[in-house]
């Protein structure tokens, strides 16, 4: 980031939620004289850094994005070569780009035609473009193809594979890149292989476990290949009161380092804690979920913080680092790695469990090196990461490679893909200009090497053009994954690792070298198109622009996308609701809210409320609102009047919980274990809405009523 | 850092730095990390704030952040209208109090024009205890390192060879606290780098400049 000529945040307020990274940021600002643009429904800390604010309803970034595309390609200021080199499905993307004029994107959008049309100038005229987003991007019911539509204005400006380029998605915890890739979800197995039976068999020979005995888990097979609850919608697993595709209902359930009120619907989330048989709370501080639940089978398990215990953890920027443990576990906790070992033992499957692993944690991360190979785990073993924690100075801090020292020619924390243990990691993705020993990379070779466009027969290589690949590739230009290497493997599933040498000694990337595509032919929207969020502001864009057909068994719930979208909601729900951080506090807040200093700092659940809409209502400064959803459930909060959001949208942060509408559960924590502050959790009142890929709460272009309370 | 062993003492404090805080508005952020380091680093109690953010234009275009605490100034009012002498500046322009000689008058805190001194909540008459206020993590007139000294004033950074918490811990590196003539130069150059359009005031008038 400190590279690029031009930034471009939407639906990220870093300044609050990754402070630290403003430092590259204002970096380049400074230094390179970089523009910075911010797209927000708030004026958020971050756009107060900003050169260009852009004000954007919420829910209508891909119709942004697309106009954008639209403007730069009507301009011609496209990257020609990159896309007749690198990107299928091209010219499908540009006919549906086409309707996304700055007249209609102003319709849809409310940003004004001139300032599309000059950003997207800033763009052109700046490149490369460091392009970031997060939850403000994600958080919605069509929130893949919002993501998707950044990641094609990328490729339009050819700013992939570059210093200073590509689209560098902040995540939101210190180890969530780690947690990722561990696929910590219940539609994939580790290294993102899936649930197909292939996958499950590849872990198998990793674990050295009998696949079989896996299989005996299960009531019966098939389920080991089926998507289980998501966390967006693990309660109506419990409740059963929508339609649910699962045998049985949720009975117990571990919530590991997890605050339930980041859950939206929080009203449910309450009611199905209530019903659950067993909850085991593992946490180092009780969560709001101990506190809201009336039953008396609530465990809480007291766990260590980071600083108690070491192991891998892995940054946003794919890098791998070792963490020491400063102190050993305070009082009764215990950390992660003992609570773990302590159920597996009264579980019985130690045996298994613990196969390979004797050393904690080098052993885990030993068994990460072995198996994740479809991402490249394999080099950073736990010898090569301690050796770049004790060299930290030998770095570069503005290329990340060592020169000189024990660690010479590695990237810091070597970056994903690191494809052996003498490769150094690659910093930057799909970069063609360095050979794949040196850390360069093409686009991967994932889906087939020709395909058929439904949208207009259009035949396509997939692969990259001719003379199109990292310097010393044996092949010049496109070429499909390696396999058969080792026969009946391949460069996933090959755990001699063989064919991942056999491609690198050829100067090539084992899983290909291919186009990025901006057709996703098993995707509902094949090219990202604006639908209005499932509650929408704009009843006559509904009718323009209506979301899907209602999904069932999604992630095993039946979910509403049609026969929610009701256009006269805004009749009695007029005002727009989003939430985000705030920099004194974390996730469910339940650590935070836990520290007197961060607590005096922000003492208290608030509501932001523009002036204009104040005056109107007859809410004054101090006041309390009511806040209520369509849903009915509803919020007491402090009215905090000010600019940053405009006369139609109500901002909340999330990180509170601890009352509901006067109720208080300070009483119901274990005694002396509450937190400094307490509030109405924000999640109360978003609304129902949910990804059509992905299932992630659309927590962020809701409707409410708001009232003086 | 270099050696000046062929100096003198005498030489030597007459090369000691000035110490100076300087805020960067166009890079502080308003997280409030200074204002916790502070009081974490220190203990210093709820309610006291030997630092604040003092956000101005909140979510307006222009809106702009500023680290504040006491400036260490050069001619320091508070230390001429302490009745009872408890406020002092040393060689290197940090100013500190003596808790043990404050009476809690209040006058330096009517004196001072950042608002830095600070008092532990109590009666509006006379008993308001001894002013707290930022020591540039320096500690107070009791020994090094000493029990007191900890006890009354937190860390003494300073005397470890440290720079203050505060500026220690700002992420975007906006909080600049050292030696004047190197802070100086840090700012000289981030000025340089922004072109010096960009932060002086009736550049844009004299030039014509939008």
């Amino acid at each position: 980031m400190r590279h690029a000529k031009s930034l471009i945040f939407i639906g990220s307020n870093a300044t609050e939620a990754h402070p630290i990274s403003l430092q590259h940021i204002l970096h380049a600002k400074e230094v390179n004289n970089a523009p910075i643009i911010v797209v927000d429904p708030r004026f958020t800390k971050l756009a107060a850094k900003a050169t260009e604010f852009v004000r954007i309803r919420p829910g209508s970034d891909a119709a942004f994005i697309m106009g954008l595309i639209n403007e730069i390609i009507n301009k011609g200021w496209q990257d020609q070569e990159f896309i007749r080199t690198r990107v299928a499905g091209y010219e499908e993307m540009v006919e549906v780009a086409k309707h996304y004029t700055p007249e209609v994107v102003e319709d849809i959008t409310g940003i004004p035609a001139e300032q599309t049309r000059r950003v997207a100038a800033t763009l052109a005229k700046n490149r490369p473009t460091s392009l970031t987003w997060c939850m403000g991007g994600t958080q919605h019911h069509i929130g893949s193809s919002i993501t998707r539509s950044f990641c094609i204005l990328q490729l339009v400006l050819g700013n992939m594979g570059k210093s200073g380029g590509g689209t560098n998605i902040f995540r939101g915890h210190d180890n969530v890149q780690g947690a990722t890739d561990m696929c910590v979800l219940s539609d994939s197995l580790p290294g993102y292989y899936g649930l197909a039976d292939g996958s499950w068999k590849h872990w198998c020979r990793v674990w050295d476990v009998e696949y079989d005995s896996i299989v005996s888990r299960f009531p019966s097979k098939e389920w080991m290949n089926k998507k289980g609850f998501s966390l967006a919608r693990w309660y109506e697993g419990v409740l059963m009161e929508e339609k649910i595709e699962s045998p049985t209902p949720i009975k117990a359930m571990i919530q590991w380092g997890c605050g339930s009120n980041s859950n939206s619907q929080y009203n449910r989330v309450v009611k199905a804690l209530n019903k659950l048989e067993l909850l085991v709370i593992v946490d180092p501080f009780p969560t709001i979920a101990a506190a809201v639940t009336k039953t008396d089978n609530v465990y809480l398990l007291p766990s260590a913080s980071q600083y108690e215990t070491s192991g891998s953890v892995t940054s946003t920027s794919r890098q791998i680092q070792w963490r020491y443990k400063v102190v050993d576990p305070v009082y009764d906790s215990k950390d992660d790695y003992q609570i773990m070992d302590l159920l597996v033992n009264k579980l019985g499957f130690a045996d298994e469990f613990y196969k390979n692993i004797k050393e904690v944690p080098e052993d885990i991360t030993r068994e990460i090196n072995k198996g994740m190979l479809t991402i490249g785990y394999n080099g950073q073993t736990p010898e090569r990461i301690k050796k770049h924690m004790e060299s930290w100075h030998t770095f570069d801090i503005d290329d990340l490679q060592a020169k000189g020292g024990p660690c010479d020619g590695d990237y810091y924390g070597m970056p994903w893909p690191c494809w052996t243990d003498e490769h150094p990691g690659t910093p930057i993705l799909y970069d063609i200009s360095k050979s794949v020993k040196e850390g360069g990379l093409p686009f991967r070779n994932r889906f087939g090497e020709v395909t058929t466009y439904v949208m207009t027969g259009r035949e396509e290589g997939q692969l990259a053009a001719k003379g199109v690949c990292n310097p010393g590739s044996e092949v010049q230009g496109g070429y499909a994954e390696f396999k058969d290497v080792v026969p009946g493997t391949n460069w996933k599933t090959d755990l001699s690792q063989k064919t991942i040498k056999t491609a690198l000694d050829k100067g090539m990337a084992p899983f290909g070298n291919a186009r990025a595509r901006c057709v996703v032919w098993n995707f509902p929207d094949q090219v990202p198109i604006h639908r209005e969020p499932l509650h929408s502001p704009r009843p006559d864009l509904v009718a323009k622009y209506p979301t899907y057909e209602d999904k069932p068994n999604h992630f095993r719930v039946n979910t509403r996308f049609k026969s929610e979208q009701k256009t006269d909601l805004v009749k009695e729900y007029p005002y727009v609701i989003t939430t985000g951080r705030m920099v004194e506090h974390m996730g469910g807040g339940a650590e935070t809210r836990s520290s007197k200093y961060l607590s005096e700092l922000q003492p208290e659940m608030y509501a932001e409320i523009n002036p204009r809409l104040a005056n109107n209502l007859g809410i004054r400064k101090g006041d309390m609102m009511i806040i209520e959803s369509p849903e009915g459930s509803t919020i007491r909060v402090k009215a905090f009047i000010t600019p940053r959001v405009d006369d139609k949208t109500i901002f909340l942060p999330f990180h509170f919980a601890g009352t509901l509408m006067g109720e208080s559960y300070l009483k119901d924590y274990p005694e002396g274990h509450a937190p400094y502050v307490v509030g109405d959790p924000g999640n109360t009142v978003t609304n129902y809405g949910y990804d059509i890929i992905t299932q992630i709460q659309a927590t962020k272009d809701g409707l409410c009523k708001v009232t003086r309370a | 850092m270099q050696s000046h062993s062929r100096l003198s003492a005498v030489e030597e404090d007459y090369k000691m730095g000035r110490m100076r805080f300087l805020c960067d508005t166009e890079r502080c952020i308003d997280c409030s990390g200074c204002v916790v380091a502070c009081k974490e680093g220190n203990h210093v109690p709820v309610g006291v704030n030997r630092r604040r953010v003092i956000t101005m234009k909140q979510g307006e275009p222009g809106e702009k952040s500023i680290s504040v605490a006491c400036m260490h100034c050069s001619d320091a009012p508070c230390i001429a209208v302490c009745p009872v002498d408890a406020i002092y500046q040393r060689a290197d322009g940090i100013v500190l109090v003596s808790k043990k000689t404050c009476i809690g008058c209040g006058y330096c805190f009517m004196a001072c024009p950042f608002g830095a001194p600070q008092f532990p909540k109590g009666n509006v008459f006379g008993a308001r205890g001894a002013m707290d206020k930022c020591t540039f993590c320096a500690g107070g007139p009791e020994e090094n390192f000493s029990k007191d000294e900890k006890q009354l004033y937190g860390q003494n950074r300073i005397a470890e060879g440290k720079p203050p918490l505060c500026s220690a811990m700002c992420a975007t590196k906006a909080l600049l606290a050292g030696d004047a003539d190197i802070v100086a130069d840090v700012y000289r150059e981030r000025v340089f780098n922004r072109g010096s359009g960009v932060n002086a005031w009736g550049w844009s008038r004299a030039y014509k400049k939008e």
